[in-house]
């Protein structure tokens, strides 16, 4: 008998039991009198009620050489209102144990308040008062604006920060807004001001454009009265919503390197632009895309990671960039993660081996079966708390996508066989339709990434 | 306090199976999911000289396969359920979590019983290896590779003395990684995973009867052993008793200024009362920090404190400070030093107090949120504190703590003598290839 022998009495694997129905919630939708669209989902036993805010400020409106000057008002909005200062506002906020989070993107702004059910009115009045009549003091502007210069600085240390900067700018015509950092860059930042982060407030924030997602347990609350009392107080005369232009970018095979001497890692990141979520193949995508890179098991870490060592993981995705009614937007396609510099040419010829054979050879039954369990199942766990529930609706609003669409997206998945996640997966990642991006010690990486013929190879300086 | 505290606390019921394994269960309908956490006590403290990182290497061989469970089998059966699954290694202790649709409970507590009962049938030289280079990898990316990154590390170091069980992190060095063998994996395994060194938490959508005679029927006949020793003596003064300082010179973006405080152990009165102090101090916008360094002297562009709360030595009090334009780092320390004192002096002002109440309070219904979160709380209580009902009597305690006690901690402990500093000078352009440091090197090998 061996020493590893196990004492242990063993039971055939389990068979699962009976599930239990579950359906991403359905929200209510009504108007408040100034206009301010609300989608209400109530949660029992979700104690900290999510309020996430939609507003129609897409990066594209800022004025030409103020990139920036939404991020800087997204910031500026929690800096103190007509009635609170700044300290004093951030104080009312902890007093009422809430969090405000405040972030601009290309197809918005975004403020997700999160707070104690018991404490919801307090929450709602400061969210109000931060959206009715920020302050927008020009001494605390003075002071983002700064603290934004020297983030800049952060961002270019950070690999993975680094990496995206550069894969925008490869991707997208210059002239694109996408092409471009979202909280702007060193030359367009420094020439932001009280006057130009107003002038962006007057134009673009008003709340007949803008949608307020309330997810948490409501028992007892008069929803609709609440809200008249706080985010309805708001009002600014109304406006047509922003127009989304189409999005087109050059996924020409090829390679930047963005050199980073003595880096102990190459941060790999590979894309392309691809389908939104109006896309009638983007449940495939999403099973496809699963089954190349979502997880430990799927196809790329099976091998880079769980094979080779050469990663503590690789993962592939696809999320929306800016999107439209028309379903003229796209999203990005990509495979991102950072390998040890010494294996960084054999984990991308690994990468298109693994990509070509997809492409030969398809997904298998048992993959698809499996990606289709974990992503219909997960759900349930996925959408625990209000502020996930919250999240994705607004995602859904900013997208133009109707409020059932993550409801359908589990019921069309589910039905979904192995050639149509295959067919998605395979149109999604194209071996010679990829912009790879690393971030790496140029002096050791180059040569045989040259050689590896995966497209054209420029080094550029950090 | 002017603000209502939330209600009633988790109900939750005990058992102990003859092999000592303990099992914690509370019911909870609203959600057809149940979380199953898993807690050893065992961490990086148990870790001999020259063998660090093996608790943390050893969590990743608990996913290449058991007896009846093929390599990475765990992560399919999991996620093929339609179940979400980690395991994580700290100072103190290894935890391992999955979270079911409620209707595959089951599987998860037959997985985890069949690991702690058979790994050693499965794990090999390959699997070894692999991980080794995996781990490898983790720590580049996650402390080598980026700015500021061995910050954790080095103030580790700096608060406890060579040799203390707390003087290194889990994630090891380079170098006891590389030496690191399939027999010491083997005697790690022997040694501490066993059913009476663990608790088993199960939170969610459960029939308490049908859940303990699964838990019987998988655990129940795994054998109870007791080669495990008492980690080493983790006793230390209560404060450290001078300043300790060290000054990197690295390719980073911005100087900065870090200091970690010893505190008092995790589970007094008086480490609620430091958790206190240190948000009043250094949590959120309107902190004393934040308000002085960020919003008037303008000297950074981040300032604050965390709570590290340690049970077996004292617990670490963080502070994180990134200069920003072309400030000092003298400038923000004599600040720093200022408010430090100002707090010692003064305490904190029944508003403030008021805030820092709402806040923890918040952070922890935060955590108590999803069945994950109270699965992995369920386990602390019981395997730090020894009573996982503990749970329900944690924020009561933090919201009785007075202004007196606030400052007291402060006074006694946020002081120069009791900190160990850590800056960071930005190298020049020129210096950027002949400055980097020892510690460095090494973990770049």
């Amino acid at each position: 008998m061996s020493d590893h022998t196990p004492a242990m009495e063993f039971h055939p694997q389990p068979q699962p039991g009976t599930p239990t129905p579950w359906a991403f919630p359905a929200p209510e939708r009504f108007t408040l009198a100034n206009g301010l669209t609300v989608l209400r989902c109530h949660r029992p036993g979700q104690q900290l009620v999510a309020v996430d805010m939609v507003l129609d400020a897409p990066l594209a409106a800022e004025p030409e050489g103020l990139d920036g000057v939404a991020s800087i008002l997204a910031r500026a909005l929690s800096e103190g209102t007509d009635t609170l200062s700044a300290e004093e506002f951030a104080g009312e906020l902890e007093r009422a144990g809430a969090t405000l989070d405040t972030h601009a993107d290309h197809p918005a702004i975004r403020v997700s308040l999160e707070v104690p059910a018991s404490r919801l009115e307090r929450g709602l009045t400061l969210l109000g008062d931060a959206l009715r009549a920020p302050a927008l003091p020009a001494d605390e502007i003075e002071r983002l604006v700064a603290n934004r210069l020297d983030e800049i600085v952060h961002e270019q240390a950070n690999p993975a920060r680094r990496a995206a900067k550069a894969l925008y700018a490869e991707l997208f015509p210059a002239a694109d807004r996408l092409s471009r950092p979202r909280a702007g860059s060193t030359d367009t930042v420094k020439r932001i001001d009280r006057d130009a982060v107003e002038a962006f407030y007057d134009a673009h924030l008003r709340p007949s454009t803008a949608t307020a997602v309330v997810v948490g347990d409501l028992t007892g609350v008069d929803l609709p009265a609440l809200l008249e009392s706080t985010l309805g107080r708001w009002s600014a005369e109304a406006r047509e919503p922003a127009a989304h232009g189409p999005v087109a970018g050059d996924d020409t095979g090829r390679v930047v390197i963005v050199d980073r001497p003595g880096s102990v890692q190459t941060q790999l990141l590979i894309g392309r632009i691809g389908p939104d979520r109006h896309d009638p193949a983007w449940a495939a995508q999403v099973l496809g895309t699963y089954c190349l890179g979502g997880t430990l098991t799927s196809r790329l870490d099976r091998v880079l990671r769980e094979e080779k060592g050469y990663t503590y993981g690789v993962r592939a995705f696809a999320q929306a960039l800016r999107s439209a009614a028309d379903g003229s937007g796209r999203g990005l396609l990509a495979i991102s993660g950072s390998v040890d510099t010494g294996s960084t040419a054999p984990a991308l010829q690994d990468t298109w081996a693994i990509l070509r054979k997809l492409a030969a050879e398809g997904l298998t039954d048992a993959e698809r079966e499996e990606a289709v369990q974990f992503l219909v199942g997960v759900a349930p766990l996925k959408f625990e708390t209000a502020g996930s529930v919250a999240a994705t609706l607004a995602d859904q609003v900013e997208q133009y996508l109707p409020d059932t669409y993550q409801a359908d997206f589990y019921r069309r998945l589910a039905e979904l066989d192995t050639e149509a996640a295959t067919r998605a997966v395979v149109a999604a990642f194209p071996p010679d339709r990829l912009v790879t991006v690393l971030v790496g010690d140029a002096s050791v990486i180059a040569e045989p990434v040259k050689a590896l013929g995966i497209g054209d190879v420029t080094v550029v300086a950090n | 306090m002017a603000n209502p505290a939330p209600a009633s606390g988790l109900a939750i019921t005990e058992h102990r199976l003859a092999n000592g394994l303990r099992v914690v269960l509370s019911e909870d309908h609203l959600t057809p999911v149940a979380a199953v956490c898993l807690w050893y006590d065992v961490g990086s403290r148990h870790e001999v000289k020259g063998r660090t990182g093996l608790a943390h290497l050893f969590e990743h061989l608990m996913f290449q396969g058991s007896a009846n469970v093929s390599n990475n089998g765990h992560f399919e059966l999991v996620q093929g359920a339609g179940g979400s699954l980690n395991g994580t290694t700290s100072f103190e202790r290894t935890n391992y979590f999955e979270t079911m649709p409620a209707h595959q409970l089951e599987l998860a507590l037959w997985l985890e019983a069949d690991r702690m009962g058979s790994l050693l049938a499965a794990l090999d030289e390959t699997s070894m290896e692999n991980q080794r280079d995996v781990v490898k990898n983790e720590r580049r990316q996650r402390y080598d590779n980026v700015p500021y990154g061995t910050a954790f590390e080095r103030l580790t170091a700096l608060s406890f003395p060579d040799g203390h069980p707390y003087h290194h992190t889990p994630i090891g060095s380079m170098a006891d990684l590389d030496a690191a063998t399939l027999e010491d994996a083997r005697t790690f395994f022997r040694t501490y995973y066993a059913p009476n060194n663990a608790v088993l938490s199960i939170v969610g959508d459960l029939d308490p009867e049908q859940t303990v005679a699964w838990v019987e029927k998988y655990f129940g006949s795994i054998p109870a052993h007791d080669g495990k020793q008492p980690p080493r003596d983790g006793a230390l003064p209560e404060t450290i008793g001078r300043e300790v300082r060290e000054v990197v010179r690295e390719d980073v973006p911005s100087r900065a200024l870090m200091a970690a405080y010893r505190l008092p152990h995790d589970g007094t009165r008086e480490a609620d009362a430091a958790d206190l102090a240190l948000t009043v101090l250094g949590s959120g916008e309107s902190s004393r920090l934040y308000n002085r360094l960020v919003r008037r002297d303008r000297t950074a562009v981040a300032a604050g404190f965390g709570l590290l709360r340690l049970a077996g030595a004292p617990s670490l009090g963080w502070m994180d400070v990134k200069a920003g334009g072309d400030a000092t780092l003298e400038q923000i320390e004599a600040a720093v030093d200022e408010e430090l004192a100002r707090f010692a002096a003064e305490g904190p002002t029944a508003a403030e107090l008021e805030r820092a109440q709402a806040q923890i309070e918040r952070e922890w219904l935060d955590r108590l949120t999803t069945v994950a979160g109270r699965a992995d709380e369920l386990c602390r209580y019981a395997v730090l504190f020894g009573d996982p009902k503990l749970v329900n009597s944690a924020l009561p305690k933090v919201l009785d703590v007075t202004a007196e006690e606030v400052r007291a901690v402060a006074a006694a402990r946020l002081r120069p003598d009791n900190r160990a500093v850590l800056v960071y000078e930005p190298t020049t352009e020129d210096s950027a290839d002949g400055a980097a440091n020892d510690e460095n090197e090494e973990a770049a090998a």
